[in-house]
């Protein structure tokens, strides 16, 4: 029996925003690998250009890849990656660290696409997903600390907060900003970042963060008070 | 106005200056800003800080990132593929089909639990009716009515004790590994020269002193013995599991009190006879406490028996009062010798092979050859016991026995400390 063929505009229907209703129910699937090396010239689908697929959004990048068609988690990784790496940087400030940790994001979120719904949008979901990452990463971070019988505040905090007390002309202002981030804990730290540096709303946050746009504003306002109190040398430096 | 708190302010100053504010909260706001000068800072501050935070460098992209993303994720699929033993695919199919089996095998065991419960339950009942019939009973005879000075030097010497007057049958008990005994019962062992404790004075030379001693020690022996193995209806055999260790703590209390030119006069009576254990010496550290003689309880203390049928084996702890027995035994000694000979023909001819034939189970749990059956016995813990003594007895290397790997069938029992119910296990 033959394959049903999608249709030629079937590349520029635009998924349906509807929450809790799946796209692909929409727009005809596009045949699985397997099936494609059987079918004839006639039934196959031409397979898009790059140009065309880099200019697709990531809604209809996913619903090709749910179609059977992974390559094109390339695209979506291309697309997003430097927001992911940026992310986890302004939470760890430790490049060296970043890449394995955005390449586990990522893994996750590939294995997880097949089961992507359409309920958010997909750098939320990945959001979501770098946030839980980095929080199971900071949980092993502080277990480690705490099984090498080095307490919190003589450990890393208290080396960020001999770091901020150099002279303001020895010190990189971005250097600074990122110590200052790393004395916030966890989840003041995600929410200022995720508003401030990569600039979500509050209601993104609320979904990245898994809790109520009440929190979120009350977080955000406390992290911010936090930050302040100790960046006070360098936003005076910043006002003259 | 409503007076709030500074936290409420604080927040709402936040809202500002991300313009999120509705209209109301925004005018009120304002307000606030007109007439209150530290806030106008705080709020100025916020600002700056905000203005900070989003100018913050960002990383140089990495334009390897996907590529190693890629060949990070085929080395995954490939892992993923290399634990499952069939291809990928049909990894669903095979989960479908072991969930079916699982459902059946359920099915099937629930229709069926009667069956299986009484195949189970079927050993242990057999275990509780020989406990019931026999043991609770109180048919039990010691097997040794009266054992001499001579029958306790032959135990103690060669671990074998002869159970007629013609020593054909015999019980006999052999160290066969470091921590495990073997105790037998049975006809073909090989027949040592009976040692008497006349020919073992003659050859040993001990002092009068000496001779006390040791004598008490046989004495003693000789209860012990009288009061570990005990035989009643049914074919039922009780055996201390202990008793192997009197055999060696005879050995090494007699070489203890001898003179080490007795001592190995006492060696070469044992290698000559081809004895289980051989005698030897050592020098003692200073300080060690040295051990002359090792305590051998006239009865046993804890009671616990191995419980021998043709078709079962337990562990039980029975209650014996021997001196009754003793005093019924010298009563109607004729009446009781000659049941307890009728007993032992039953058990060592043919009943024990008939009834061997009639067990239902495939396997014959408890059944040594044609001619004798045996129990093995491991006892942990006792490397130990020599460690401060001056004379060392060990196993000797035999030059005739029983091999182990022979034997058809034969009885272990480990961790014989237990005292709850063990069932027979089966070694092939």
């Amino acid at each position: 029996m033959a394959l049903p063929l999608p249709s030629a505009e079937w590349y520029s229907k635009e998924p349906p925003s509807t929450v809790g209703v799946r796209a692909r129910s929409f727009v005809p699937s596009m045949p699985r690998r397997e099936d494609a090396i059987l079918m004839t010239n006639e039934q196959r689908i031409p397979r898009p250009n790059a140009e065309a697929l880099r200019e697709m959004n990531d809604e209809m990048l996913i619903s090709i890849f749910q179609s059977g068609d992974r390559d094109v988690y390339r695209i979506l990784v291309e697309r997003h990656q430097e927001r992911i790496r940026n992310l986890l940087y302004s939470i760890f400030h430790d490049r060296t660290f970043i890449d394995d940790l955005s390449q586990e994001v990522f893994i996750k979120a590939y294995q997880a696409l097949p089961r992507f719904r359409f309920e958010a949008s997909f750098y939320t979901w990945l959001y979501r997903i770098a946030v839980n990452k980095s929080r199971d990463e900071l949980r092993k971070k502080k277990l480690r600390r705490f099984f090498s019988f080095q307490t919190l505040d003589e450990g890393f905090d208290g080396e960020i907060s001999s770091r901020l007390s150099v002279p303001p002309e020895n010190r990189d202002t971005q250097e600074l900003v990122s110590l200052g981030l790393q004395t916030l804990p966890e989840k003041f730290r995600t929410a200022v970042v995720l508003k401030d540096i990569d600039g979500l709303s509050y209601e993104e946050i609320a979904e990245v963060m898994q809790c109520e746009l009440g929190t979120v504003k009350s977080r955000i306002s406390r992290a911010r008070s936090m930050l302040k109190k100790s960046l006070k040398p360098l936003l005076e430096e910043v006002k003259s | 106005m409503k007076r709030m708190n500074e936290e409420r302010w604080k927040l709402f100053f936040s809202l500002y200056v991300d313009e999120v504010l509705s209209k109301e909260g925004q005018a009120l706001v304002e307000d606030r800003l007109k007439s209150d000068a530290p806030a106008r800072a705080y709020v100025e501050e916020l600002r700056r800080l905000k203005a900070l935070l989003s100018s913050k460098q960002k990383l140089v992209p990495d334009i390897g990132f996907a590529t190693r993303l890629s060949a990070a994720l085929e080395e995954q699929k490939m892992d993923e593929r290399s634990l499952l033993p069939f291809p990928r695919r049909y990894l669903p199919a095979v989960t479908a089909l072991t969930a079916v089996i699982l459902v059946v095998t359920g099915v099937y065991i629930n229709t069926n639990k009667g069956q299986f419960s009484h195949f189970f339950s079927e050993k242990s009942q057999a275990v509780r009716d020989v406990y019931e019939k026999n043991v609770l009973q109180g048919s039990l005879l010691p097997l040794f009515s009266k054992v001499d000075k001579d029958q306790a030097l032959q135990f103690s010497l060669f671990g074998t004790l002869a159970l007629d007057d013609k020593s054909e049958t015999a019980l006999r008990v052999d160290e066969q590994t470091e921590k495990g005994y073997r105790i037998e019962v049975g006809k073909d062992f090989k027949k040592n020269t009976p040692i008497t404790f006349d020919h073992f004075l003659a050859e040993v030379k001990p002092t009068v002193e000496q001779k006390y001693i040791i004598d008490s020690l046989l004495e003693l022996t000789g209860h012990r013995i009288e009061s570990s193995v005990l035989i009643g209806d049914n074919n039922i055999m009780a055996i201390a599991p202990d008793l192997p260790r009197l055999n060696r703590m005879m050995v090494t209390n007699i070489a203890s009190c001898l003179e080490p030119p007795q001592r190995i006069r006492f060696e070469r009576l044992l290698e000559v006879n081809d004895a289980p254990y051989s005698v030897s010496s050592r020098s003692v550290p200073d300080g060690k406490k040295v051990h002359v003689l090792q305590k051998i309880p006239t009865l046993r203390r804890n009671n616990d028996f191995v419980i021998i049928t043709p078709d079962t084996m337990m562990y039980s702890r029975i209650q014996v009062d021997f001196d009754s027995l003793r005093r019924r035994m010298e009563k109607d000694f004729l009446k009781i010798e000659l049941h307890r000979e009728a007993l032992l023909k039953k058990m060592m001819a043919k009943d024990f092979q008939r009834i061997r034939r009639n067990i239902a189970l495939p396997i014959p749990p408890m059944v040594g050859s044609e001619e004798f059956f045996s129990v093995e016995i491991s006892v942990p813990g006792e490397e130990n016991e020599q460690q401060h003594m001056r004379v060392v007895i060990q196993p000797r290397v035999r030059k005739q026995g029983i091999n182990p790997e022979s034997l058809p069938r034969s009885i272990r029992i480990h961790r014989w400390n237990d005292t709850a119910a063990t069932p027979a296990n089966t070694v092939p």
